[in-house]
């Protein structure tokens, strides 16, 4: 009997595009072509509504003229959280449909973050991919650093603040930025694709930076630029046990990989679909020992952040010393890195179903657990014993 | 239900023209095909209708029958005494696609009065202009591979002579007339395809072209449903060996019914060669394939880019023909050169992502489909075969398809894709019969299976593309 499962896309984020292009390449082609799976597609838009149709199962409906529009048109779809999660179509014949597992493609903001995690969790129903602590974390640059940087493994120089540290201490902030060394990256700390990034070299630069960075974030990371630098970024997909795709390294084409490089090229290196398919290496040409000290560390990032179903681990390495430094771990790696998992040996399709089989295997074991007890608390609250009760 | 309300969809008129156009206007094909139909208004999925000038008048008067229909509902309503006049003007209204079908088969049939004596002019015509033309005509008769021979042949004896040969599906008397009619008369070899559909059709064909050459490429199951025997499948095709002189009739000895029927003097081929040709070493891969080809003290190394260890049997029947028709050796091993793959025939094609795709679609016959799992057992990769299985293969359908499964689980292929239909069944018996040790995917249609297979593949793999039915069997 085929399982539905609902495909949540879009969202408040700047990544609300490239979110439709994941949830189509490779999540719902293969679900679909699976045959397993009744699928439902569920688009947010960017103001937040929720709409449910069949016929956003085609990517084309996304391609055409005005397609803003007739989403708008559609009514806008419900949540029930009965014993699960319930989309609910309302109109004439209003429809309930019950959603066995969620296959969230919502990059950035609001999906990527931990927040739809929290709401899944809530309604009691399996979802793929990371849950909500490693999300919220994942998604905080420096939270991230912070907590693999307590666990021994390397990452790079960084100063961090707030718009607020910024704005009334301004000249503490560049003290602490002096004692880094230039050239630096600029960095919202909450937002992915390299939006609101910069490379600086030089103090008028900075604060330029700092400015744009503060126009998209709250929290801003400052930290040393690795000369000269090889990027290598490593998808991992796994629950207790990860295993590692292939360690990719970023073509550049301008001087860092900024949000065009990621979903805007159109070379015929990758040659595949999606949107991470025409900019990079893989395997990245780095050795076989380097390649696996990468894949090491990878998964010991993963394992450390509490990572499960998949993630992307981002290191920087010193093109010379070969020395390795965690960079950033994306939880929603775009397009799911398919093109990367292919070489792999990890088609789509296998790529799609195991992330479902893992969502499946976190639920049970989560539902093993025990999140209640039963207490005599309320019985005994107030009551009119002697000296009363102590809670 | 839906099959009842898909016949009084406005899509209807438009599909029966296309069944009719698809079943090249034969009553009892169109008949079989209409009676399988559950939803007429998903009925061109492979191809579309056509407009020619037989269908525009087809669907015009389609139309015509339609509005005629509900005029005289609406004329019986209203001057039929009732209770008549709704009993009446219901039947019409509720039977008016019947009446719309049976108006345009009634067209058909007529039209065939008018077709019959033209038909007859044009094949006269073209047999008086077919004697005065000087060239040499080779006939290409078989159950299987006459396009694949036809074009080695066209291309290997074009490196020294003149030749013209009809394109595509021009194996009919009219389309051998329509042919016939553009050539510039200085042709110095003709090349015919001959179709077979029933009993005397390669008979009617050779007393209008009388070859000088014959080409038998085999008999096995392709169209027994219309032949009902596979002795009245080799009857047909060896009406060839009527009009053709023994020691100039090739026959296929790899196709053990053809064999069977050759006579002293035929020139049996295979693909260890033909005639006074010797082949060796043979080596394929996706590029094609070489082999040394021998002759006396001759001796040449060649390469095809056609695909496929059976392929040398008709390159060294080109080589011999070429040969008596005074080509050097030179000019046949260019012309073997300058072969390739045929369109959807073991023809290879690159996907994204590495992977490789052998469109072997318009091969659907059990001797085809033996030569493509050969091919695809002598390739690296993982390997999918993905078939919906053959048509027309009348009572021995059972047998065909569980021989295919058997030798796929032989050819050790990593993956099986089925499209499910009514022969498809037999294939897994026969893969499972032979402990099959791969994986067997089922799938509703093609096209979904085609979608799904960009899921299902990785870099390296190979995915071979067996045979695709027309709308009419699917």
């Amino acid at each position: 009997m085929q399982k539905t499962i609902a495909v949540i896309f879009g969202g408040k984020s700047a990544e609300h595009d490239v979110s439709i292009i994941t949830a189509h390449i490779p999540i719902i082609d293969s679900l679909l072509a699976s045959g397993q799976f009744e699928v439902w597609p569920v688009y947010i838009s960017k103001d937040g509504a929720w709409y449910a149709d069949k016929a956003m199962n085609d990517l084309s409906f996304f391609k055409q003229d005005g397609w803003e529009g007739k989403v708008g048109g559609m009514r806008k779809t419900g949540l029930l959280f009965d014993n699960g999660l319930k989309l609910v179509l309302p109109g004439l014949f209003s429809k309930t449909i019950s959603i066995d597992i969620v296959f969230s493609a919502m990059h950035g903001t609001y999906g990527e973050d931990g927040s739809l995690m929290g709401l899944l969790r809530m309604a009691g129903v399996p979802f793929i991919g990371c849950d909500i602590f490693a999300s919220a974390v994942a998604m905080d640059k420096v939270l991230t650093k912070q907590i693999v940087a307590s666990e021994g493994m390397p990452i790079v120089p960084y100063v961090w603040f707030t718009r607020t540290q910024w704005e009334e201490e301004k000249q503490l902030v560049i003290k602490k930025i002096k004692k880094l060394t230039v050239p630096l990256f600029v960095k919202p700390v909450h937002l992915g694709s390299s939006i609101g990034m910069a490379k600086v070299k030089n103090d008028t630069e900075l604060e330029n930076a700092i400015e744009v960075a503060l126009h998209y974030d709250d929290k801003v990371l400052v930290e040393n630029a690795i000369e000269p630098l090889i990027e290598i970024t490593l998808p991992i997909m796994g629950n207790d046990e990860p295993r590692v795709a292939e360690c990719e390294r970023p073509l550049n084409k301008t001087e860092f990989f900024d949000f065009s490089d990621k979903y805007l090229s159109s070379g015929k290196k990758g040659g595949g679909s999606g949107a991470n398919s025409a900019y990079s290496e893989v395997p990245a040409k780095i050795g076989d020992e380097l390649s696996n000290k990468v894949k090491e560390l990878g998964v010991c990032v993963y394992k450390a952040l509490g990572c499960e179903g998949i993630a992307r681990v981002d290191f920087l390495i010193h093109a010379d010393t070969k020395e390795i430094y965690m960079n950033e771990v994306n939880t929603l790696p775009g397009s799911l890195y398919h093109h990367n998992w292919k070489k792999a040996g990890v088609s789509n399709m296998e790529l799609v179903l195991e992330l479902v089989r893992l969502a499946e295997e976190r639920f049970a074991r989560q539902k093993a657990t025990a999140y209640t007890f039963h207490s005599d608390i309320l019985r005994k609250v107030g009551s009119s014993g002697k000296g009363g009760s102590k809670l | 239900m839906i099959h009842w309300l898909s016949r009084r969809h406005p899509q209807y008129i438009r599909s029966l023209v296309y069944m009719l156009q698809a079943s090249e206007y034969n009553i009892v094909d169109f008949l079989k095909w209409h009676e399988r139909v559950k939803d007429f208004r998903h009925i061109e999925k492979r191809k579309h209708l056509m407009f020619t000038p037989k269908t525009i008048i087809l669907f015009t008067l389609g139309w015509i029958a339609l509005l005629a229909t509900l005029g005289c509902a609406a004329f019986a309503f209203y001057h039929v005494a009732s209770p008549w006049n709704y009993l009446l003007s219901a039947l019409l209204v509720f039977e008016a696609p019947l009446i719309v079908m049976v108006s345009l088969l009634f067209f058909v049939v007529c039209i065939r009065f008018v077709q019959y004596p033209v038909e007859q002019f044009l094949i006269a015509r073209t047999r008086k202009r077919l004697s005065a033309h000087r060239g040499i005509k080779i006939a290409i008769a078989g159950s299987f591979g006459k396009t694949s021979m036809r074009e080695i042949l066209k291309t290997v004896l074009s490196e020294g002579r003149k030749v013209a040969a009809p394109g595509e599906s021009y194996n009919t008397p009219l389309g051998i007339a329509r042919f016939v009619k553009e050539l510039q008369s200085d042709e110095d070899v003709l090349i015919f395809e001959l179709g077979e559909y029933y009993p005397g059709d390669v008979r009617k064909l050779t007393q209008m072209i009388r070859p000088e050459w014959g080409i038998v490429t085999g008999v096995n199951e392709a169209h027994l449903e219309k032949f009902g025997m596979l002795e009245k499948t080799a009857d047909t095709i060896f009406e060839l060996a009527e009009s053709v002189g023994a020691s100039r009739l090739y026959v296929n000895g790899e196709s053990e019914l053809a064999r069977a029927r050759s006579k002293n003097g035929n020139i049996l081929y295979t693909r260890a060669g033909a005639g006074e040709w010797q082949v060796e070493n043979p080596t394929t891969d996706l590029l094609g394939i070489t082999f040394t080809l021998l002759k006396d003290d001759v001796s040449m190394n060649v390469r095809s880019g056609v695909c496929g260890l059976h392929i040398p049997g008709p390159l060294s029947v080109a080589a011999d023909i070429a040969s008596r028709l005074g080509l050097t050796n030179h000019e046949i091993s260019d012309g073997i050169a300058k072969t390739k793959p045929f369109a959807h025939r073991l023809e290879p094609k690159q996907w994204p992502d590495d992977i490789t795709f052998i469109d072997d679609s318009y091969n659907g016959n059990s001797d085809g489909a033996r030569a493509a799992i050969e091919f695809l057992a002598s390739l690296q990769g993982r390997r999918f075969y993905v078939t919906p299985g053959l048509v027309e293969a009348g009572t021995r359908v059972m047998e065909v398809h569980e021989s295919i499964g058997r030798k796929l689980a032989e050819a050790h292929i990593e993956k099986v894709v089925l499209i499910r239909n009514s022969v498809t069944p037999h294939i897994e018996s026969g893969l499972r019969a032979a402990s099959f040790k791969g994986e067997i995917l089922w799938y509703d249609d093609m096209q979904f299976c085609l979608s799904a297979l960009r899921s299902l593949t990785t870099p390296g793999d190979i995915v071979l593309i067996q045979n695709d039915w027309p709308d009419q069997y699917a």
